[in-house]
């Protein structure tokens, strides 16, 4: 598969240690990729970059292998943008900035339109002005979505809507890369990269910290199995005899947490056969938690 | 080089300002030409002063509009977002503006044509004693595209603060500065003509001294050389916006 997105040790520097240094990663055809970072670590001004409104200061990027500087219209016949800021120019309704749109486009397929808006339950004919911040995110949604872009860059694109609608907006991220979508989004809600990236690049102010594929978060990294016991006595056994690492201790509720992987889970089963449990629930290993244990924790060494 | 989506747009979202500025300017001059009481001052105040004060105000207003506040607001995504190029952007917009302008002085045009066929005025009732015959309408056109060619100019360098600066209040506040003193200076000069002694000097802190509807109804050919000035200050301000538009970074 060729990149789609390249980023080539490209440096932004704003001063007073704002801005991005020294990114460098790709994305290749087919493949969604999500960025991580907290407010202000560098995760629009990225987008920016590939979107060709910021010059870096040193090091390029390339969406297609066209120039984001040189080539911008080339790239922009293939590019669908979410921005993170969202205003819409002075033109009444919601129509008629769609319709505009699609002129700018060359969209034809005016029915598309209409599905996209109605799988978000959007009223394009309100005015854009008194549109709540749900309705504006639908509508550059329905913007981004409807010429089927080959690049979709989405600067957290799930901002202001309701979980329902966070559903919906995954389920047509999922369906634009199964016919052959490439995908960059920013986000700080875990759930929807955990349900939707292939990889996950980690930045923090401004700095590349790390990039997991989701295969490696899956299979190599322990999940968290929280057990429940019945008396004091079993929970303090488990703990003084047990094998397996154990994360998180709760007296108060006779619970703990132990982490173990695949390998280990036959240890853990026999070891819980010897106690009366009271429960056993099974934590998926999410983004969440890494973030947590590396960036929070320090957990892991930073690549 | 024209995007006509972004025309379109341009349209819509200026068609307010631009029909009020428009109207008033129209019923302006049909009030000063049909009126008796006021006919005699049709050229000091309202195409002294008017002509350049209320198209001052839309060019300030719009050509921050069709840019700077754009990019201030983060709309301007959603064009650059579409293969559209930056310098189509700056030309159409650029467009826009020198078009609606010339709408604008045509609508003035024709309304006075016709007012003044309807009523005709002899210049020396206009306050030009020396002068025989009446208001022809071929001086109303020279006049009124004297007027244009310096509203242009205007109009120019207010796109080009708009074109530089990516916030609206460095692209207001000197384009309001520009325009203010521009119209100011200009008034201020026109009293130093009417007789008020050292005020003529301001003529020379304006680009409103290129506009010269003297020089048109003693039927000289000055206005004509005049008109190269404010024509060129246009395109090198049109030209320098657009270049540091093209450049600069864009926060969208």
């Amino acid at each position: 598969m060729p990149d789609m997105i390249k980023v080539s040790n490209m440096t932004k520097d704003y001063g007073e240690g704002k801005g991005i240094f020294d990114f460098d990663f790709s994305v290749k055809q087919g493949e969604c990729f999500g960025i991580v970072g907290t407010n202000g670590s560098g995760k629009t001004t990225t987008l920016r970059h590939l979107m060709g409104f910021l010059k870096p200061d040193s090091g390029s990027c390339s969406v297609m292998g066209l120039d984001c500087l040189k080539d911008t219209k080339e790239i922009m016949k293939n590019v669908g943008y979410v921005p993170g800021e969202i205003d819409f120019p002075d033109v009444g309704s919601g129509t008629s900035f769609l319709k505009i749109q699609a002129e700018f486009l060359g969209v034809k397929d005016k029915e598309y339109i209409k599905k996209l808006a109605d799988m978000f339950g959007l009223d394009t004919d309100a005015p854009l002005k008194r549109m709540s911040k749900g309705m504006k995110q639908k509508t550059a949604l329905v913007a981004a979505f409807m010429a089927h872009p080959k690049v979709l860059l989405l600067d957290e694109p799930s901002t202001g809507l309701d979980p329902l609608m966070r559903d919906t907006l995954i389920e047509l991220i999922l369906s634009e890369k199964a016919h052959g979508a490439t995908i960059l989004m920013s986000s700080h809600i875990f759930k929807e990269l955990d349900d939707t990236a292939d990889r996950v690049l980690f930045i923090e102010n401004g700095i590349q910290k790390d990039i997991v594929t989701k295969s490696e978060l899956c299979d190599e990294l322990p999940s968290l199995y929280r057990l429940g016991f019945k008396s004091d006595d079993d929970y303090d056994s488990f703990i003084r005899k047990t094998h397996l690492s154990v994360e998180h201790e709760s007296r108060g509720n006779l619970h703990i947490d132990i982490a173990a992987d695949s390998s280990q889970l036959g240890i853990l089963f026999g070891e819980m056969s010897r106690y009366d449990m009271r429960y056993m629930k099974f934590k998926p290993f999410t983004l969440e938690r890494y973030y947590t244990e590396v960036f929070e924790k320090g957990g892991r060494k930073s690549a | 080089m024209l995007s006509l989506p972004l025309l379109k747009q341009s349209i819509k979202s200026n068609s307010v300002m631009w029909g009020s500025m428009t109207g008033v300017m129209t019923l302006l001059c049909v009030q000063f030409s049909m009126l008796d009481m006021t006919r005699s001052m049709l050229f000091t105040i309202f195409y002294g002063m008017m002509t350049t004060i209320l198209p001052g105000i839309y060019v300030l207003v719009t050509s921050n509009k069709l840019l700077a506040s754009q990019v201030d607001r983060g709309s301007m995504a959603y064009v650059l977002a579409t293969p559209t190029k930056r310098t189509t952007v700056t030309f159409t917009q650029a467009f826009y503006l020198v078009n609606s302008l010339i709408a604008m002085f045509g609508i003035l045009t024709l309304a006075h044509l016709a007012c003044n066929a309807a009523k005709p005025i002899t210049l020396g009732e206009l306050g030009f004693m020396g002068l025989q015959g009446d208001l022809t309408s071929k001086m109303i056109m020279q006049v009124n595209l004297s007027a244009l060619m310096v509203c242009i100019a205007l109009a120019a360098v207010c796109f080009m603060f708009s074109g530089i600066f990516s916030s609206t209040k460095y692209s207001i506040g000197l384009s309001g500065t520009f325009i203010g003193v521009s119209i100011l200076a200009n008034m201020l000069a026109m009293f130093g003509n009417l007789g008020v002694e050292g005020l003529d000097k301001f003529k020379y802190l304006t680009v409103c001294t290129f506009y010269d509807y003297n020089s048109v109804l003693t039927g000289g050919n000055e206005w004509i050389t005049k008109m190269i000035f404010p024509a060129a200050i246009a395109l090198v301000a049109f030209g320098l916006g657009e270049l540091v538009f093209k450049k600069k970074d864009l926060p969208l």
